[in-house]
């Protein structure tokens, strides 16, 4: 009786041990791929954008001349790469500072301005002219850049802090400078803290005039943005009146500072479009379609205004317009949709993409997983997570090409820092238009859009989303110039964070 | 052990309740937004207009992607200890249908008709929580004396 009572305590024993053994190692089964892909992710609190990601030399050549970093040849550092000191055709300061913030419809928001307004103020230049812009801190406590969005300065004045600088801290001030060598639409942003900053009013438009002017055309630059949700043009709601005579010919220079896309259309007349990005549209055609601008892109509308005044309204996302003549009520969107793939007449390239040095993959995805120790839902580059994505790494003067696929379920407005690409097709259609160059190219869900240029500026170059709150969430890469270095740090005690 | 599950469980269940509350707060928001004059096209989206309900929004996503599927995968480890009948069976199907719900929730923003699925699977991951708890007030199988059938 006691010995059968010790057995059955026995094998109860053994049995739950047993039991208790089979459930710590299912748990382990579960938790310790979790925990090796939650360590794996953590990015250390400063590092070197040079040492980030995978090196992808696109079947190009790899340096090994040099002991060099990651065996390429030693070159200069981003800071070098600048233009040399010397006296400036357009000179002026920016204060940067954060607080509320009228606007100039009147509304109290939360946010930036530069010099007391946002939007900043215009810089205008005439192409050929040497520009310098001092940025002054007065009191962003997380800090400050200027980036010159779609103009291709030099390395050392892009504005990425972290990688091209340290950002400006709070007293602190930094001199961009430049030569407007492009004649076109820009505009020039923060680039530390990005999407708060830039959501918040911490930008201007950049306008550089050809040297032989616009001759009688009245030129208007339209920032539309939205502040706290709210749709502006340089910061007025509604219908915002522009001035133009009967018969005079208008250049409308649209700038988009969102996040995402804005449609664009132009009632009671039609329009050129002229430049996309800062580059001339060769041969524009009158069109009565609608036009979506991507985010961080520019579109310039010309606008031949009716002789006998009527009404001309250019409608920015259907909230708000820049209004000519006799009132004019707001216009449906058309339905019909301008495609620049097939826009204006056809043109020789000034390289060759089909003998193209390199030729990249910049495949978007999503997953779910880790992203510095945060679980979630987040972007992946070539199927890697941040910080595993590629380096892209070329040398000065090669033809690359770039294959954009977007299989990540949201809209991403692609944005390469320096640099103007060549349009060459959307999925795997050509462009038979005229060449279409851009610095922010929108990519939908499910699509692919080729894109070559010629790497002629040397740096280190942030080739992004420019939906500001997807590099936050993995969505960035870099082009990286064979052997170039940066002496600057994300993160650190300037506290640099270009996302 | 067993009233950690019963209570991961029931905080299943009403974390179901919660997302169905949360998204149609945000969505009877966004129209009442667009019918009084709001504008919302793609960079609006992006740019969080502020309406009474857009709150709703963030609770759907950050609840959807971070919350439940914290609590199923603790509900799954909890499950190997609690020693109870069916109880991992349950709490690893749960586990399975929230992954599956996640990536409906991702997928249906490019598939709008997977939203029909991410809806309806709500509901089993609703009924199944409550069921997994309720695992928990049935006496253990192998203390289960042996009943004869009353006639």
């Amino acid at each position: 009786m006691l010995r059968a009572r010790r057995r059955t305590w026995r094998t109860k024993g053994t049995g739950a041990r047993r039991r208790t053994l089979v459930a710590v190692v299912a748990a382990l089964v579960v938790l310790v791929p979790i925990a090796w892909m939650w360590t794996d992710s953590l990015v250390p609190s400063t590092y070197s954008v040079e040492e980030m990601g995978t090196p992808d030399v696109g079947g190009g050549p790899v340096g090994m001349d040099h002991a060099g970093h990651a065996g390429m040849p030693m070159g200069p550092s981003v800071d070098q790469l600048r233009e040399p000191p010397g006296p400036a055709d357009v000179d002026l300061t920016l204060v940067a500072r954060a607080g509320r913030v009228t606007l100039p419809s009147g509304r109290v928001v939360d946010g930036f301005t530069l010099n007391g307004t946002t939007p900043g103020p215009e810089i205008r230049a005439v192409q050929g002219q040497m520009v310098a812009v001092r940025l002054v801190n007065e009191n962003v406590a997380e800090g400050v850049t200027l980036h010159w969005h779609g103009y291709d300065v030099p390395a050392g004045d892009d504005g990425v802090a972290g990688v091209t600088q340290d950002a400006v801290g709070v007293g602190g001030s930094f001199v961009y400078r430049f030569r407007a060598d492009q004649a076109g639409t820009f505009w020039y942003h923060s680039h530390q803290v990005a999407d708060p900053q830039v959501k918040g009013g911490l930008f201007g438009a950049l306008v550089v005039t050809p040297r032989a002017g616009l001759g009688d055309t009245a030129d208007l630059t339209a920032l539309t943005h939205l502040y706290a949700g709210r749709r502006t043009v340089n910061g007025l709601e509604g219908d915002v009146p522009a001035v133009g005579a009967p018969g005079q010919r208008v250049r409308v220079r649209v700038v988009n500072t969102d996040n995402g896309p804005v449609q664009v259309w132009v009632g009671g007349a039609p329009y050129r479009l002229v430049a996309i990005d800062g580059d001339d549209v060769d041969g524009p055609t009158p069109s009565t379609d609608s036009l979506s601008v991507t985010a961080g892109g520019r579109a310039d509308l010309e606008i031949d205004l009716p002789a006998d005044g009527a009404g001309v309204r250019v409608e920015l996302g259907g909230a708000s317009a820049v209004t000519y003549g006799r009132p004019l009520p707001p216009t449906p969107r058309p339905a019909a949709e301008l495609d620049p793939l097939h826009y204006g007449t056809p043109a020789a390239l000034p390289f060759d993409p089909a003998a193209a040095d390199r030729t990249f993959d910049y495949v978007i995805g999503r997953r779910l997983g880790f992203l510095d120790g945060t679980p979630g839902l987040w972007w992946t580059v070539n199927g890697h997570l941040w910080p595993d994505v590629p380096m892209y790494v070329v040398r000065e003067g090669d033809v690359v090409r770039m294959h954009i696929d977007n299989a990540s379920g949201e809209l991403h407005p692609m944005h390469l820092h320096g640099h103007h690409a060549v349009v060459l097709a959307r999925d795997g259609v050509p462009s038979t238009g005229s060449p279409w160059w851009t610095d922010s190219i929108d990519v939908q869900d499910g699509h692919t859009v080729d894109i070559a240029f010629v790497a002629d500026n040397p740096g280190l170059w942030m080739d992004h989303c420019h939906n500001l709150a997807h590099p936050g969430e993995g969505l960035v890469a870099h082009l990286m110039y064979e052997g170039v270095t940066t002496p600057y740090r994300v993160g650190g005690d300037p506290h640099n964070t270009p996302e | 052990m067993r009233t950690t599950y019963r209570v991961l469980a029931w905080i299943l269940a009403v974390e179901v309740v919660v997302q169905a509350a949360a998204i149609a707060w945000a969505l009877f928001g966004l129209t009442t937004w667009i019918e009084s004059g709001g504008v919302l096209d793609a960079a609006a989206i992006q740019a969080e207009p502020q309406f009474d309900g857009v709150v709703g929004f963030m609770v759907h996503g950050m609840n959807g992607t971070i919350i439940v599927p914290a609590v199923a995968l603790l509900l799954l480890i909890v499950s190997f200890f609690a020693k109870l009948t069916r109880g991992v069976a349950f709490a690893a199907a749960l586990f399975l249908m929230v992954v599956a719900q996640v990536l409906l929730g991702m997928f249906a923003h490019a598939i709008p008709s997977l939203g029909m699925l991410h809806g309806a699977l709500a509901l089993a991951i609703l009924v199944t929580a409550v069921m997994s708890a309720r695992l928990t007030s049935a006496p253990r199988a192998v203390e289960q004396p042996t009943t004869t059938a009353a006639v």
